[in-house]
Formats: C-alpha cells, structure tokens, sequence
C-alpha cells in the first residue's frame, strides 16, 4: 500500500493509503468517540459518534467507514462535532431505560463512556421511558431490552464471526428490537450455538451473564478482533 | 396548453394494452434505439436532452448512466424505483396503472444503453394491484418480440421482473431498495461504494424512477435536443405533478415547466384553486420531504417576482425563502389547516419510517413527534419550540441516508414561517383544541425593499 499524507486536528501523519480515518487515529493516539465500531466486525457507520469534518465536504463523515485519502484535512475536534455528539449521547439515554445505579455494566460500560467523554452532567429531553421486556430465558445469558443501544455489535459478531445468526433486528424507527431467530425467546433459539461472543461484543449491560449482579460485569469486547485475527493466521 | 410527452395518450381507449399502445405509435423509441443506434448513442441522447431524475434528488440522468462502471464479465442492472411512498406524491402509480407499456418501453430502450440484460421494478407493496398490470403488459411485450432472448434480431437479450416492496417508506431509498431486493431488510448502505459501482448483488446498478425511465421514450423517439427546448434553463421536458390537498380538481398534471405556480395552483387547466372558496394558506410543492412555504412565499420569490413551476424556480430562496421540487408531490392547505397538527401528522410519519440504523434519525424522529404532540395538544413549553430546532439541526446533515434530512426540513421549515402560530399553540393550550390559527398573516404581500 502507497503511503499518503493526512493532516488531523493541524498534525502531518503519514499513513498507509486504503485505512479508514478511525484506523489512522487509533495508531496515534487521536481520540474518537465510538460506539458501533467494535475491530472484527464490518462497520456500518450508525451510532455517529466517531464523526469528523473533512476540508471541502460539507456534511460530518463517519470516521469509521470514511476511508484516508491524500492530503486529506480532517478534523475531529470542532465544537460542530462536539454539539452533535453530545445531543446524540444525550437521547441514547433518553431513549430507552436506563438506570446505571442498579446496571450491571455500571463503571464499565461504553455508554457511559461517551457519556463522560461528552461532558455529560444532565439530559435535556424528557425520557421516553418505552416498555422493553427482559429475556432470561437462556440458560447462561439476559437479553435485556431497556439497555440495549442498537448498534447491532451482537448481530454482526454472531453473523459475521460466530455464523450462527442468532440475532436479527424487526421494527423501524425507535420501535426496533434485536430479536432471536424470529422473535422467539433466546432460550428456544435454535441458531445459538451458546459461544457467549455477543456477551463480550455487547458495550452496554443489555447482553450478560446471569451470575453477575450490579456493577460486576467484566467484558472482553477486544477479543473479536483477536479472534479474526487469528483465524487470518489459520488461512 | 403545455406540451405533454408522457400523458398525451393517457386517455385513448384502451391504451393500457399492447395493441392499441402499438397502433398509437408504442414502441418506437425500442426499434430507433436497437436497429439505428449504439448503447453510447443513446446515453448520448439522454444526456443532450438535459433530463433530470423525478424521484427527488433532479440529478442528471444521463450523468447518472455515464458513471456505471463497466468492468469485462460483469452484469449490470438497470433498476427501476417504483416504490413511491412519499406522501403527497402518487405520479407513478398514475403512469404504471394507465399507460404500462411506456414504462416497459422505456425500461426496454434504458437497459440497451447501459448494457444491462436484466432490469427489476420495484413496486411499492400497497400498490396490490399494479404488479398484475406491469406483469401483463410484459408477458404482451415479450409475446410480441420486445422482450426476451435476441429482440428484434439485434442479438440483445433482456428480460424484466417485477418485484413487490418490502412495505416502506425507507426502501425507496436507492440503496435500501437494492438490500430489500436481494431480500434483506431495507438498511441504506453507506456511500460510498455509489450503487453505480456496487449496486445490486455488488454489481454496477442504475436506479431511475419509474417516470425518469418513461421519459426516455420521447427523448428518443424526438431527440434530446427537442426535449430540452421545452421548459426552462436546466428543468427541461415536462414533469409530472401529483396535485392533492384542498383544491378544486385534485390528480396528476404534466406540466411543461414553464408556468408559473400560482397558474398550476388558480387555473382550470390544473388545480382549478382552492377548494370550496377558501383562501390558500401554504403549500408543499414537492412532497412531504421539502419545506413548506407559506401563501405569500409560493406564489412570489422574496425578491418578487413570480415563482415559476420548475425546479430552479421552487428552489430559489434556498431554504431560507424557497423550497424544492423533490418528487412533484404538490400538497394545498387552506386557511383552516392546523401548521402545528400539520407537521406533527408529517414527524409522526417520519419516525415510524425512519429505519432505526443511525442513532440521530432513529432518536431524532421519535423525539420530533412527542414534542409536535405536546405543542399540538396544548401541553407544550415555548423552550419546546427552540428544543425541536435544535434536534432537527442535529439530524440533518449526520446520518446514513437523507430520510433523516427530509424528517428535518420540513419541521425546520414549519417553525421558520409560522412560529407564531406555534407559540400561539402555547400560550393558547385550550383554544388551540377547539380553533385553527386561520390564515394570519401568511398570505399578505411580501414586502420587497425597494433599493435606493
Ligand atoms: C427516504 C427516501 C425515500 C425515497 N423514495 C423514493 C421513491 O419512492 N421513489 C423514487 O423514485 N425515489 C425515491 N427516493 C430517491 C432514490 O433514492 C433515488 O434517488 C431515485 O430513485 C433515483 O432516481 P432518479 O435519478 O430517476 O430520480 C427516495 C429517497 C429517500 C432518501
Ligand atoms: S451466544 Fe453466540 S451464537 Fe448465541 S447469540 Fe450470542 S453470538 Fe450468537
Ligand atoms: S444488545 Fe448490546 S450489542 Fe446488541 S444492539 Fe443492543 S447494545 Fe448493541
Ligand atoms: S437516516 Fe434514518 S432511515 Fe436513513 S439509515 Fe439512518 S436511521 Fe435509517
Ligand atoms: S463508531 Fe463510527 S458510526 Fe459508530
């Protein structure tokens, strides 16, 4: 791969070309605000936290899909992205139930996270407090609803790494659920192979093991990517 | 009277049919296309005529077919958006129920430019009834030679399915159409990869709306130049309109571009003015995605002069003082209509739409609607109305598709010329059940500042 100059947040990098933005600010320590992006997995660019401006495009690019070019001026720091992201955070905790106090990701949970990382102190729209169930009927693992965040971190893994295709999405707008095979309880689930991968893949305390209580959870969501890697390895 | 190209033989007895279509001069552009020109020829031609895409977006079709990729040993696709579930706007459904075969006609001389040899529609899924209609005017087509293996003895192949929508707003979205196509749920991809590269099944693939693909009939059949001499500047041939709301004669107009809005509103040529002698209080002029504009903006520009029924001229002002073509879907509201009930019925739309992949869209759209809900029930602050402007400027410009643009404007748009009538909303909780704001002010000339 030729290597290309960029310039983030005023600083000359020089860079292998076909990386994406996110990619470049990792190796240097530039950074970046993200959700749905979890190394391993295809990114699709949907919570829009990881934003950047780039010199010449108007509207604000997804760093994890927006791949390096030459010359390419890039931002990541504007108060523009800080609104955004902000308001963003804001209404993911205003959208579904959200109570940290009693959550078991408490203290290690990538929402809060962004939520510190923001600068969060209050939410400015009311809750929306929707009814989501709770689903214990696996074995070892809860699915549950109200932390769930959509960013499809679950689906992919047990799509793209695991195979199973346990998880799927039905509804639209802020009605979407992560469902099991069609809808049916985790615990009947016929694809799931019990691999635990979406428990670690998972950034909020929505997917956990049961002997966990409040506070407690561990998760390892950097060994996807490890494990793609090594699969690689295997080839 | 207008030029019209696409309905001028709309009302001929029959003409849903192969043989009448045929007799009535059907299928020329094919035989022109096929026997006389080459697939560069023909893009040539479209690209001449200046024709722009009806779906919404007005990019230059024959721009949009020049960027196909076209790598050695791989199939491309031509297809068709007929998924039209903008509210507002009913053209297509118009053009595929009466006159069919123009469709298949033009999909026919289409595909023969870009290469392709096969060509879906994709229809949207509550036009229960159109799909038997396309799928028999293709069973006539292919029954007499037009479709199929080696048409017309050139040696082109092609052949056209018809496939029913996934029952969403979101898949008419170009790329959510092509993942609903291939039979996954109906998520837009990030661009890019353009569909024009990676489209269907990873393959180059043009999508055209069903009435930019009809139009590339009398681009061929008169040449591209005697299409672009109709209309005006860059809006050139003749657009349909799906007109609708509180007028007189409701339907789809083709008009040629060069009238004025206040004629399409006023005549009886179209409209024929507002319904039960009402006065006009706002319209949206290019379904429900664009700005709303008040009385007195859609039929005068700020700077005064008459807006003009094309797409330079519904969008002069920018979206400060202007509003946009879009899709042709022209929605009339009279005097009695509630702006606030108005835009929550649009954001409640919106978030049941929206397909929940990026979180600004997602939760932007739910959050529009409470807010709308509140004002228009008389629960609402007048911080509210600052906090809606806020979300919408948050959405707009930061998702994956333009569906979380086009939940933004026109809430942008609502606030931007009737503010007043929203905070009278809050100031008035009781009466705001019982009354409309009526016409207030939003008819009365503009007032253009003469220069010194
Ligand atoms: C949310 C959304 C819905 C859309 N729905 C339609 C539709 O129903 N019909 C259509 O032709 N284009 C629709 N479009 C526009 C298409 O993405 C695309 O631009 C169009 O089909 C291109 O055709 P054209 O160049 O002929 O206009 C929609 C776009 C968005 C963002
Ligand atoms: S445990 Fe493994 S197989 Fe089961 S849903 Fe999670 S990732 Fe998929
Ligand atoms: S369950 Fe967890 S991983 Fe799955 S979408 Fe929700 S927050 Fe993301
Ligand atoms: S903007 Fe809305 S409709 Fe478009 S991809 Fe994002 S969530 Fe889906
Ligand atoms: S991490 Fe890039 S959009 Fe979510």
């Amino acid at each position: 791969m030729p290597i290309i100059t960029v310039y983030i947040n005023g600083q000359k990098i020089l860079t292998e070309s076909g990386v994406t933005i996110l990619e470049v600010c990792k190796a240097n320590n530039i950074p970046m605000l993200t959700l749905c992006h979890l190394k391993g997995l295809h990114d699709i660019g949907a919570c829009r936290l990881c934003l950047v401006e780039i010199e010449g495009v108007n509207r604000l690019l997804s760093g994890c899909t927006t791949q390096v070019a030459d010359n390419m001026i890039i931002r990541t720091d504007t108060d523009r992205i800080k609104r955004y992201q902000r308001i963003t955070v804001e209404l993911f905790f205003a959208e579904r139930n959200h109570v940290c106090a009693v959550c078991v990701a408490n203290g290690n949970c990538e929402l809060q996270q962004a939520g510190y990382a923001v600068g969060l102190d209050h939410i400015r729209y009311p809750f929306l407090y929707p009814e989501c169930n709770v689903d214990t009927s696996h074995p070892w693992f809860v699915m549950d609803h109200n932390r769930c965040i959509m960013c499809t971190r679950c689906v992919r893994v047990c799509t793209q790494v695991e195979g199973a295709g346990n998880w799927g999405v039905m509804n639209r707008g802020h009605d979407v659920r992560i469902i099991s095979d069609f809808n049916t309880p985790w615990g009947e689930s016929i694809t799931c192979t019990d691999c635990g991968k979406c428990v670690h893949a998972c950034p909020t305390g929505a997917i956990w093991p049961k002997a966990v209580a409040q506070g407690q959870l561990t998760k390892y969501p950097e060994m996807i990517g490890e494990l793609v890697e090594k699969r690689k390895l295997l080839q | 009277m207008g030029r019209k190209l696409l309905l001028e033989k709309a009302h001929v007895e029959g003409i849903r049919y192969y043989d009448v279509y045929r007799r009535e001069g059907g299928y020329r552009s094919v035989e022109k296309a096929l026997k006389s020109m080459t697939p560069d020829e023909v893009t040539e031609e479209v690209k001449k005529s200046g024709l722009r895409g009806r779906g919404g977006a007005g990019f230059p079709t024959g721009m949009k077919w020049s960027f196909l990729a076209k790598p050695e040993g791989v199939p491309r696709y031509l297809v068709v958006n007929a998924d039209e579930s903008e509210p507002g706007t009913f053209k297509d459904r118009y053009l595929m129920e009466f006159i069919p075969h123009i469709l298949i006609e033009g999909i026919i001389t289409s595909s023969y430019a870009l290469g392709a040899n096969s060509a879906y529609i994709y229809i949207r899924g509550e036009y229960a009834w159109i799909p038997d209609i396309l799928e028999q005017a293709i069973a006539e087509a292919k029954n007499n030679g037009w479709l199929g293996k080696n048409i017309l003895g050139t040696g082109y192949n092609l052949e056209v399915y018809v496939q029913r929508g996934g029952g969403a707003y979101i898949c008419g979205e170009e790329t959510a159409l092509i993942e609903s196509l291939e039979g996954k749920r109906g998520n837009p991809r990030i661009k890019p990869p353009f569909p024009a590269v990676k489209g269907l099944w990873d393959c180059p693939t043009v999508v055209n709306n069903v009435e930019t693909i009809a139009a590339v009939v009398p681009i061929i059949n008169n040449g591209g130049d005697d299409y672009a001499k109709i209309g005006v500047g860059r809006s050139t041939g003749t657009k349909l309109m799906s007109a609708c709301g509180n007028i007189n004669k409701p339907g789809v107009y083709e008009i040629d571009m060069t009238i004025s809005v206040e004629e399409f509103i006023f005549s009886d040529e179209y409209c024929g003015g507002i319904a039960n002698g009402k006065r006009l209080k706002a319209c949206i002029p290019g379904g429900s995605s664009v700005p709303i504009l008040p009385a007195n903006l859609l039929l005068k520009t700020a700077k005064g002069e008459q807006r003009m029924m094309h797409y330079e001229g519904l969008s002069d002002g920018g979206f400060a003082t202007g509003s946009m073509m879009g899709s042709g879907g022209f929605i009339v509201l009279d005097e009695d209509q509630c702006i606030v009930k108005h835009t929550y019925t649009l954001a409640r739309f919106y978030r049941h739409e929206s397909c929940g992949q990026c979180s600004p869209c997602r939760e932007g759209t739910g959050w529009m609607e409470k807010i709308l809900w509140r004002l228009e029930n008389g629960q609402g602050k007048l911080s509210d109305i600052d906090l809606l402007v806020d979300i919408q400027s948050k959405i707009e410009g930061n998702t994956i598709c333009p569906l979380g643009d086009a939940a933004a404007w026109p809430v942008a748009a609502a606030i931007r010329h009737f503010r007043d009538e929203f905070e009278w909303h809050v100031n008035n909780p009781k009466e705001c059940l019982q009354r409309n704001y009526g016409l207030a002010h939003y008819a009365d000339p503009i007032h253009v500042p003469t220069p010194a």
